[in-house]
Protein backbone atom coordinates (compact mmCIF):
# COMPACT_ATOMS: atom_id res chain seq x y z
CA UNK A 1 0.00 0.00 0.00
CA UNK A 2 1.37 3.43 -0.90
CA UNK A 3 -0.16 6.87 -0.63
CA UNK A 4 -1.55 6.63 -4.17
CA UNK A 5 -3.60 3.47 -3.53
CA UNK A 6 -7.27 4.47 -3.71
CA UNK A 7 -8.81 4.10 -0.24
CA UNK A 8 -11.88 2.55 -1.85
CA UNK A 9 -12.28 0.66 -5.08
CA UNK A 10 -15.56 -1.03 -5.93
CA UNK A 11 -15.91 -3.01 -9.14
CA UNK A 12 -19.18 -4.46 -10.40
CA UNK A 13 -20.42 -5.06 -6.89
CA UNK A 14 -23.67 -7.01 -6.66
CA UNK A 15 -25.49 -8.04 -3.51
CA UNK A 16 -29.00 -9.42 -3.12
CA UNK A 17 -31.07 -10.24 -0.06
CA UNK A 18 -32.85 -13.34 -1.33
CA UNK A 19 -34.26 -12.33 -4.68
CA UNK A 20 -34.19 -8.59 -3.90
CA UNK A 21 -31.10 -7.04 -5.47
CA UNK A 22 -29.87 -4.29 -3.15
CA UNK A 23 -26.74 -3.42 -5.11
CA UNK A 24 -26.39 -4.12 -8.80
CA UNK A 25 -23.17 -3.86 -10.77
CA UNK A 26 -21.86 -0.87 -8.81
CA UNK A 27 -18.42 0.52 -9.61
CA UNK A 28 -16.73 3.51 -8.03
CA UNK A 29 -13.30 4.68 -6.89
CA UNK A 30 -12.53 7.06 -4.05
CA UNK A 31 -9.18 8.81 -4.36
CA UNK A 32 -7.04 9.67 -1.32
CA UNK A 33 -7.89 12.88 0.52
CA UNK A 34 -11.31 13.23 -1.06
CA UNK A 35 -14.67 13.55 0.59
CA UNK A 36 -16.95 11.29 -1.41
CA UNK A 37 -20.73 11.40 -1.16
CA UNK A 38 -22.99 8.43 -1.78
CA UNK A 39 -26.45 9.86 -2.41
CA UNK A 40 -29.63 7.88 -2.75
CA UNK A 41 -33.13 7.50 -1.46
CA UNK A 42 -33.95 5.06 1.31
CA UNK A 43 -33.30 1.58 0.02
CA UNK A 44 -31.04 2.68 -2.84
CA UNK A 45 -28.27 0.36 -1.65
CA UNK A 46 -25.98 2.77 0.20
CA UNK A 47 -25.81 0.87 3.47
CA UNK A 48 -25.37 -2.50 1.74
CA UNK A 49 -22.42 -1.04 -0.19
CA UNK A 50 -20.82 0.20 3.02
CA UNK A 51 -21.41 -3.13 4.74
CA UNK A 52 -19.50 -4.86 1.95
CA UNK A 53 -16.55 -2.50 2.51
CA UNK A 54 -16.54 -3.39 6.21
CA UNK A 55 -16.79 -7.14 5.60
CA UNK A 56 -20.15 -7.24 7.37
CA UNK A 57 -21.48 -8.62 4.09
CA UNK A 58 -19.59 -10.58 1.42
CA UNK A 59 -20.00 -9.38 -2.19
CA UNK A 60 -21.88 -11.98 -4.22
CA UNK A 61 -20.36 -10.73 -7.43
CA UNK A 62 -17.68 -8.18 -8.22
CA UNK A 63 -15.18 -7.00 -5.65
CA UNK A 64 -14.42 -4.29 -3.15
CA UNK A 65 -10.97 -3.14 -2.06
CA UNK A 66 -10.00 -0.91 0.86
CA UNK A 67 -6.51 0.54 0.41
CA UNK A 68 -5.96 -2.18 -2.18
CA UNK A 69 -6.94 -5.01 0.19
CA UNK A 70 -9.90 -7.37 0.10
CA UNK A 71 -11.78 -6.85 3.40
CA UNK A 72 -12.68 -10.56 3.55
CA UNK A 73 -9.06 -11.72 3.28
CA UNK A 74 -7.39 -8.94 5.28
CA UNK A 75 -10.06 -8.15 7.81
CA UNK A 76 -7.76 -6.84 10.55
CA UNK A 77 -5.67 -4.59 8.31
CA UNK A 78 -8.78 -3.17 6.66
CA UNK A 79 -10.58 -2.53 9.95
CA UNK A 80 -7.44 -0.94 11.36
CA UNK A 81 -7.25 1.47 8.42
CA UNK A 82 -10.76 2.84 8.74
CA UNK A 83 -13.35 3.99 11.20
CA UNK A 84 -17.08 3.85 10.81
CA UNK A 85 -20.16 5.62 12.12
CA UNK A 86 -23.16 3.36 11.42
CA UNK A 87 -26.69 4.59 10.79
CA UNK A 88 -27.89 2.93 14.00
CA UNK A 89 -25.49 3.52 16.87
CA UNK A 90 -25.63 0.91 19.64
CA UNK A 91 -23.39 0.72 22.71
CA UNK A 92 -23.42 -1.45 25.82
CA UNK A 93 -25.95 0.52 27.86
CA UNK A 94 -24.37 -0.25 31.25
CA UNK A 95 -21.06 1.32 30.30
CA UNK A 96 -20.35 5.01 30.79
CA UNK A 97 -19.15 7.15 27.88
CA UNK A 98 -15.69 7.06 29.41
CA UNK A 99 -15.70 3.25 29.68
CA UNK A 100 -17.12 2.88 26.19
CA UNK A 101 -14.37 5.03 24.67
CA UNK A 102 -11.69 3.19 26.67
CA UNK A 103 -13.11 -0.13 25.54
CA UNK A 104 -13.13 0.98 21.88
CA UNK A 105 -9.62 2.46 22.23
CA UNK A 106 -8.34 -0.93 23.39
CA UNK A 107 -8.88 -2.28 19.85
CA UNK A 108 -6.86 0.51 18.27
CA UNK A 109 -3.09 0.88 17.92
CA UNK A 110 -3.47 4.64 18.15
CA UNK A 111 -5.95 6.85 20.05
CA UNK A 112 -5.71 10.62 20.32
CA UNK A 113 -6.73 11.51 23.92
CA UNK A 114 -6.45 15.21 23.23
CA UNK A 115 -9.05 15.07 20.46
CA UNK A 116 -11.23 12.87 22.67
CA UNK A 117 -11.18 15.52 25.39
CA UNK A 118 -11.72 18.36 22.93
CA UNK A 119 -14.74 16.69 21.35
CA UNK A 120 -16.31 15.65 24.67
CA UNK A 121 -16.17 19.30 25.72
CA UNK A 122 -17.36 20.58 22.37
CA UNK A 123 -20.40 18.28 22.48
CA UNK A 124 -20.99 18.97 26.17
CA UNK A 125 -20.93 15.26 27.05
CA UNK A 126 -20.42 14.04 30.61
CA UNK A 127 -17.97 11.10 30.40
CA UNK A 128 -19.50 9.51 33.51
CA UNK A 129 -22.96 9.20 32.00
CA UNK A 130 -24.13 5.72 31.01
CA UNK A 131 -24.61 5.32 27.26
CA UNK A 132 -28.04 3.76 27.92
CA UNK A 133 -29.25 7.18 29.06
CA UNK A 134 -28.06 9.07 25.99
CA UNK A 135 -30.26 10.64 23.34
CA UNK A 136 -29.89 9.56 19.72
CA UNK A 137 -27.89 12.73 19.00
CA UNK A 138 -25.55 12.08 21.92
CA UNK A 139 -25.00 8.46 20.89
CA UNK A 140 -24.04 9.65 17.41
CA UNK A 141 -21.65 12.17 18.97
CA UNK A 142 -19.97 9.40 20.99
CA UNK A 143 -19.75 7.29 17.83
CA UNK A 144 -18.09 10.18 16.01
CA UNK A 145 -15.55 10.63 18.82
CA UNK A 146 -14.80 6.91 18.63
CA UNK A 147 -14.34 7.23 14.86
CA UNK A 148 -12.10 10.31 14.92
CA UNK A 149 -9.74 9.43 17.83
CA UNK A 150 -8.02 6.43 16.14
CA UNK A 151 -6.84 8.87 13.42
CA UNK A 152 -7.44 6.46 10.58
CA UNK A 153 -6.94 7.44 6.95
CA UNK A 154 -10.53 6.57 6.03
CA UNK A 155 -13.76 7.61 7.72
CA UNK A 156 -16.98 5.92 6.64
CA UNK A 157 -20.20 7.68 7.66
CA UNK A 158 -23.54 5.99 7.01
CA UNK A 159 -26.44 8.48 7.14
CA UNK A 160 -24.73 10.10 10.12
CA UNK A 161 -27.06 13.04 10.60
CA UNK A 162 -30.50 11.68 9.78
CA UNK A 163 -32.92 11.88 12.68
CA UNK A 164 -30.80 14.43 14.53
CA UNK A 165 -31.82 17.98 15.38
CA UNK A 166 -30.36 20.84 13.30
CA UNK A 167 -27.92 22.01 15.97
CA UNK A 168 -26.48 18.53 16.49
CA UNK A 169 -26.22 18.13 12.71
CA UNK A 170 -24.22 21.34 12.38
CA UNK A 171 -21.93 20.40 15.25
CA UNK A 172 -21.41 16.98 13.71
CA UNK A 173 -20.26 18.43 10.40
CA UNK A 174 -18.06 21.02 12.08
CA UNK A 175 -16.40 18.25 14.10
CA UNK A 176 -15.75 16.23 10.95
CA UNK A 177 -14.13 19.27 9.31
CA UNK A 178 -12.28 20.48 12.38
CA UNK A 179 -11.21 17.30 14.11
CA UNK A 180 -11.07 14.59 11.46
CA UNK A 181 -9.71 16.64 8.60
CA UNK A 182 -6.79 17.96 10.61
CA UNK A 183 -4.42 15.21 9.51
CA UNK A 184 -1.88 15.48 6.72
CA UNK A 185 -3.72 17.06 3.77
CA UNK A 186 -4.55 14.44 1.20
CA UNK A 187 -4.45 11.61 3.73
CA UNK A 188 -7.86 11.87 5.30
CA UNK A 189 -10.52 10.35 3.10
CA UNK A 190 -14.24 10.42 3.86
CA UNK A 191 -17.04 8.33 2.41
CA UNK A 192 -20.43 9.61 3.50
CA UNK A 193 -23.83 8.30 2.53
CA UNK A 194 -26.75 10.62 3.03
CA UNK A 195 -29.98 11.91 1.68
CA UNK A 196 -29.57 15.16 3.64
CA UNK A 197 -27.37 16.43 0.88
CA UNK A 198 -27.45 20.17 1.45
CA UNK A 199 -25.68 20.03 4.80
CA UNK A 200 -22.73 18.17 3.32
CA UNK A 201 -22.64 20.23 0.15
CA UNK A 202 -19.52 22.21 1.05
CA UNK A 203 -17.67 19.11 2.15
CA UNK A 204 -18.30 16.89 -0.86
CA UNK A 205 -15.61 16.75 -3.56
CA UNK A 206 -17.18 14.02 -5.64
CA UNK A 207 -20.36 12.00 -5.48
CA UNK A 208 -22.32 9.08 -6.86
CA UNK A 209 -26.10 9.09 -7.03
CA UNK A 210 -27.51 5.58 -6.52
CA UNK A 211 -30.92 4.37 -7.55
CA UNK A 212 -32.13 0.79 -7.09
CA UNK A 213 -28.63 -0.43 -6.32
CA UNK A 214 -27.11 1.13 -9.40
CA UNK A 215 -24.92 4.20 -9.93
CA UNK A 216 -26.86 6.64 -12.09
CA UNK A 217 -24.49 9.61 -11.91
CA UNK A 218 -20.90 10.11 -10.73
CA UNK A 219 -19.43 13.59 -10.88
CA UNK A 220 -17.06 16.06 -9.33
CA UNK A 221 -19.14 18.48 -7.21
CA UNK A 222 -17.77 21.72 -8.71
CA UNK A 223 -18.16 20.33 -12.21
CA UNK A 224 -21.72 19.19 -11.45
CA UNK A 225 -22.72 22.66 -10.28
CA UNK A 226 -21.18 24.13 -13.42
CA UNK A 227 -23.04 21.75 -15.73
CA UNK A 228 -26.45 21.59 -14.11
CA UNK A 229 -28.21 24.91 -14.46
CA UNK A 230 -31.64 26.31 -14.15
CA UNK A 231 -32.61 28.87 -16.77
CA UNK A 232 -35.63 31.13 -16.38
CA UNK A 233 -37.03 33.27 -19.15
CA UNK A 234 -40.19 35.30 -19.42
CA UNK A 235 -41.55 36.79 -22.58
CA UNK A 236 -43.90 39.62 -23.47
CA UNK A 237 -45.84 37.18 -25.65
CA UNK A 238 -46.68 33.54 -24.98
CA UNK A 239 -43.51 31.44 -25.01
CA UNK A 240 -42.27 31.19 -28.62
CA UNK A 241 -41.60 27.87 -30.25
CA UNK A 242 -37.95 27.11 -29.57
CA UNK A 243 -36.00 23.89 -29.88
CA UNK A 244 -35.60 22.85 -26.23
CA UNK A 245 -34.66 19.23 -26.75
CA UNK A 246 -31.28 19.86 -25.13
CA UNK A 247 -32.98 20.58 -21.80
CA UNK A 248 -33.36 17.93 -19.10
CA UNK A 249 -36.67 19.34 -17.94
CA UNK A 250 -39.00 21.99 -19.33
CA UNK A 251 -41.75 23.84 -17.52
CA UNK A 252 -43.92 26.31 -19.36
CA UNK A 253 -46.49 28.49 -17.77
CA UNK A 254 -48.06 31.11 -20.01
CA UNK A 255 -45.25 33.55 -20.72
CA UNK A 256 -42.73 31.99 -18.38
CA UNK A 257 -40.29 29.24 -19.13
CA UNK A 258 -38.12 27.29 -16.74
CA UNK A 259 -35.49 24.86 -17.95
CA UNK A 260 -33.05 22.54 -16.29
CA UNK A 261 -30.02 21.73 -18.39
CA UNK A 262 -27.15 19.33 -17.99
CA UNK A 263 -24.39 21.03 -19.98
CA UNK A 264 -25.03 23.07 -23.09
CA UNK A 265 -26.58 25.88 -21.03
CA UNK A 266 -24.66 28.56 -22.91
CA UNK A 267 -26.12 27.63 -26.32
CA UNK A 268 -29.64 27.44 -24.95
CA UNK A 269 -29.24 30.82 -23.27
CA UNK A 270 -28.08 32.29 -26.56
CA UNK A 271 -31.06 30.79 -28.40
CA UNK A 272 -33.45 32.20 -25.80
CA UNK A 273 -31.75 35.59 -25.90
CA UNK A 274 -32.42 35.86 -29.62
CA UNK A 275 -36.15 35.66 -28.86
CA UNK A 276 -35.86 38.96 -26.92
CA UNK A 277 -37.18 37.79 -23.56
CA UNK A 278 -38.22 40.41 -21.02
CA UNK A 279 -36.20 38.63 -18.38
CA UNK A 280 -33.58 35.92 -18.59
CA UNK A 281 -31.63 34.47 -15.71
CA UNK A 282 -29.59 31.42 -14.92
CA UNK A 283 -28.26 29.81 -11.77
CA UNK A 284 -26.55 26.57 -10.88
CA UNK A 285 -28.38 23.72 -9.24
CA UNK A 286 -27.26 22.69 -5.78
CA UNK A 287 -26.26 19.05 -5.30
CA UNK A 288 -29.63 18.36 -3.73
CA UNK A 289 -31.42 19.84 -6.74
CA UNK A 290 -29.19 17.81 -9.05
CA UNK A 291 -30.14 14.72 -7.05
CA UNK A 292 -33.85 15.44 -7.45
CA UNK A 293 -33.50 16.34 -11.15
CA UNK A 294 -31.56 13.14 -11.84
CA UNK A 295 -34.03 10.84 -10.12
CA UNK A 296 -37.13 12.52 -11.53
CA UNK A 297 -36.08 12.65 -15.19
CA UNK B 1 -14.00 39.09 7.55
CA UNK B 2 -17.29 37.53 6.53
CA UNK B 3 -17.29 35.18 3.57
CA UNK B 4 -20.30 33.50 2.05
CA UNK B 5 -20.39 30.51 -0.25
CA UNK B 6 -23.09 30.48 -2.90
CA UNK B 7 -23.64 27.01 -4.33
CA UNK B 8 -25.87 28.44 -7.04
CA UNK B 9 -23.20 30.64 -8.58
CA UNK B 10 -21.66 27.79 -10.56
CA UNK B 11 -18.17 28.93 -9.51
CA UNK B 12 -15.92 26.34 -7.82
CA UNK B 13 -15.97 26.86 -4.05
CA UNK B 14 -12.23 27.54 -3.76
CA UNK B 15 -12.49 30.27 -6.40
CA UNK B 16 -15.35 31.93 -4.50
CA UNK B 17 -13.07 32.09 -1.46
CA UNK B 18 -10.22 33.47 -3.59
CA UNK B 19 -12.45 36.13 -5.17
CA UNK B 20 -13.98 37.20 -1.87
CA UNK B 21 -10.64 37.54 -0.10
CA UNK B 22 -9.35 39.57 -3.05
CA UNK B 23 -12.44 41.80 -2.73
CA UNK B 24 -11.97 42.17 1.04
CA UNK B 25 -8.36 43.21 0.42
CA UNK B 26 -9.32 45.69 -2.33
CA UNK B 27 -11.94 47.27 -0.08
CA UNK B 28 -9.41 47.89 2.65
CA UNK B 29 -11.27 45.75 5.19
CA UNK B 30 -8.09 43.73 5.41
CA UNK B 31 -4.77 45.57 5.21
CA UNK B 32 -1.27 44.49 4.26
CA UNK B 33 0.36 42.74 7.18
CA UNK B 34 -2.95 41.75 8.76
CA UNK B 35 -3.66 38.09 9.27
CA UNK B 36 -6.26 35.94 7.58
CA UNK B 37 -8.30 33.44 9.57
CA UNK B 38 -6.52 30.12 9.72
CA UNK B 39 -7.75 27.27 7.59
CA UNK B 40 -9.49 25.19 10.25
CA UNK B 41 -11.83 27.82 11.75
CA UNK B 42 -12.66 29.21 8.32
CA UNK B 43 -13.52 25.74 6.99
CA UNK B 44 -15.65 25.02 10.06
CA UNK B 45 -17.45 28.34 9.79
CA UNK B 46 -18.21 27.97 6.08
CA UNK B 47 -18.96 24.23 6.41
CA UNK B 48 -16.60 23.50 3.56
CA UNK B 49 -13.87 20.96 3.14
CA UNK B 50 -10.58 21.96 4.69
CA UNK B 51 -8.74 21.00 1.52
CA UNK B 52 -10.89 23.51 -0.36
CA UNK B 53 -9.83 26.37 1.94
CA UNK B 54 -6.23 25.16 1.73
CA UNK B 55 -6.50 25.19 -2.08
CA UNK B 56 -7.90 28.74 -2.02
CA UNK B 57 -5.06 29.91 0.22
CA UNK B 58 -2.39 28.32 -1.93
CA UNK B 59 -3.97 29.95 -4.99
CA UNK B 60 -3.92 33.33 -3.20
CA UNK B 61 -0.30 32.71 -2.31
CA UNK B 62 0.69 31.91 -5.87
CA UNK B 63 -1.13 35.07 -7.00
CA UNK B 64 0.99 37.01 -4.51
CA UNK B 65 -2.02 38.24 -2.53
CA UNK B 66 -1.05 36.56 0.72
CA UNK B 67 2.03 35.01 2.25
CA UNK B 68 2.35 32.13 4.67
CA UNK B 69 4.76 32.51 7.54
CA UNK B 70 5.45 29.03 8.91
CA UNK B 71 4.00 28.61 12.38
CA UNK B 72 2.40 32.07 12.32
CA UNK B 73 -0.30 31.83 9.69
CA UNK B 74 -1.30 33.66 6.53
CA UNK B 75 -0.96 37.41 6.04
CA UNK B 76 -2.06 39.89 3.41
CA UNK B 77 0.91 41.05 1.36
CA UNK B 78 1.88 44.58 0.39
CA UNK B 79 1.88 45.42 -3.34
CA UNK B 80 0.96 41.95 -4.09
CA UNK B 81 1.36 41.36 -7.79
CA UNK B 82 4.71 39.98 -8.85
CA UNK B 83 3.67 40.16 -12.50
CA UNK B 84 5.04 42.69 -14.95
CA UNK B 85 2.80 45.64 -15.70
CA UNK B 86 2.15 44.50 -19.29
CA UNK B 87 0.94 41.11 -18.03
CA UNK B 88 -1.27 42.70 -15.39
CA UNK B 89 -2.83 44.97 -18.02
CA UNK B 90 -3.44 42.01 -20.31
CA UNK B 91 -5.20 40.08 -17.51
CA UNK B 92 -7.45 43.01 -16.75
CA UNK B 93 -8.11 43.63 -20.44
CA UNK B 94 -9.52 40.11 -20.76
CA UNK B 95 -11.91 40.73 -17.89
CA UNK B 96 -12.98 44.10 -19.29
CA UNK B 97 -13.58 42.56 -22.72
CA UNK B 98 -15.92 40.06 -21.14
CA UNK B 99 -17.83 42.81 -19.36
CA UNK B 100 -18.08 44.73 -22.66
CA UNK B 101 -19.54 41.70 -24.41
CA UNK B 102 -22.05 41.31 -21.56
CA UNK B 103 -22.93 45.01 -21.83
CA UNK B 104 -23.62 44.59 -25.54
CA UNK B 105 -26.00 41.70 -24.91
CA UNK B 106 -27.72 43.52 -22.08
CA UNK B 107 -28.14 46.60 -24.28
CA UNK B 108 -26.09 48.83 -22.02
CA UNK B 109 -24.65 51.70 -24.07
CA UNK B 110 -21.04 52.90 -24.06
CA UNK B 111 -21.87 55.97 -21.95
CA UNK B 112 -23.92 54.00 -19.47
CA UNK B 113 -21.15 51.41 -19.24
CA UNK B 114 -18.48 54.04 -18.53
CA UNK B 115 -20.75 55.73 -15.99
CA UNK B 116 -21.28 52.41 -14.25
CA UNK B 117 -17.51 51.79 -14.10
CA UNK B 118 -17.05 55.18 -12.42
CA UNK B 119 -19.86 54.46 -10.00
CA UNK B 120 -18.35 51.13 -9.00
CA UNK B 121 -14.87 52.62 -8.57
CA UNK B 122 -16.37 55.34 -6.36
CA UNK B 123 -18.28 52.75 -4.35
CA UNK B 124 -15.03 50.89 -3.69
CA UNK B 125 -13.31 54.16 -2.68
CA UNK B 126 -16.16 54.90 -0.28
CA UNK B 127 -15.80 51.47 1.25
CA UNK B 128 -12.06 51.95 1.68
CA UNK B 129 -12.64 55.36 3.31
CA UNK B 130 -15.20 53.78 5.62
CA UNK B 131 -12.69 51.16 6.72
CA UNK B 132 -9.94 53.80 7.16
CA UNK B 133 -12.20 55.86 9.39
CA UNK B 134 -13.38 52.96 11.50
CA UNK B 135 -9.77 51.91 12.03
CA UNK B 136 -8.77 55.49 12.96
CA UNK B 137 -11.62 55.60 15.48
CA UNK B 138 -10.52 52.29 16.92
CA UNK B 139 -6.99 53.63 17.32
CA UNK B 140 -8.19 56.82 18.98
CA UNK B 141 -10.31 54.86 21.38
CA UNK B 142 -7.36 52.67 22.26
CA UNK B 143 -5.24 55.78 22.89
CA UNK B 144 -7.89 57.16 25.21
Amino acid sequence: MNSLTPPIQIENLTYAYGSAEAVRDLSLTVQPGRCYGLFGRNGAGKTTTMRCLLNLLRPQRGQVCVFGLDPAKHEVEVKRSLSYVPDQVVFYPWMSIHETLDYLASFRPNWNRQIEQELLERFGLDPMQHTGNLSKGQRTQVALIAAVCPETDLLVLDEPTSGLDPIVRREFIEAVIGAYQQGVPGHRTILVSTHLISEFEGLIDEFTIMERGHAVLTLNADEARERYRKIRASFAEPVPDIDLRAALRVRREGRDLELIVNGGGAELLERLRRQNPRALSTESLTLEEIFVATLKS
Amino acid sequence: MLLKINFKSGLPIYLQIVDQIKAVAASGALRPGESLPSIRPLAEELHVNRNTVAKAYSELESLGVIETLPGRGCFLKENHSALRKAVRRKLLTDEIDQAIVQAHHLQVSRDEFLKLVHERLNALDDKRRGHEESKENQKNQEVR
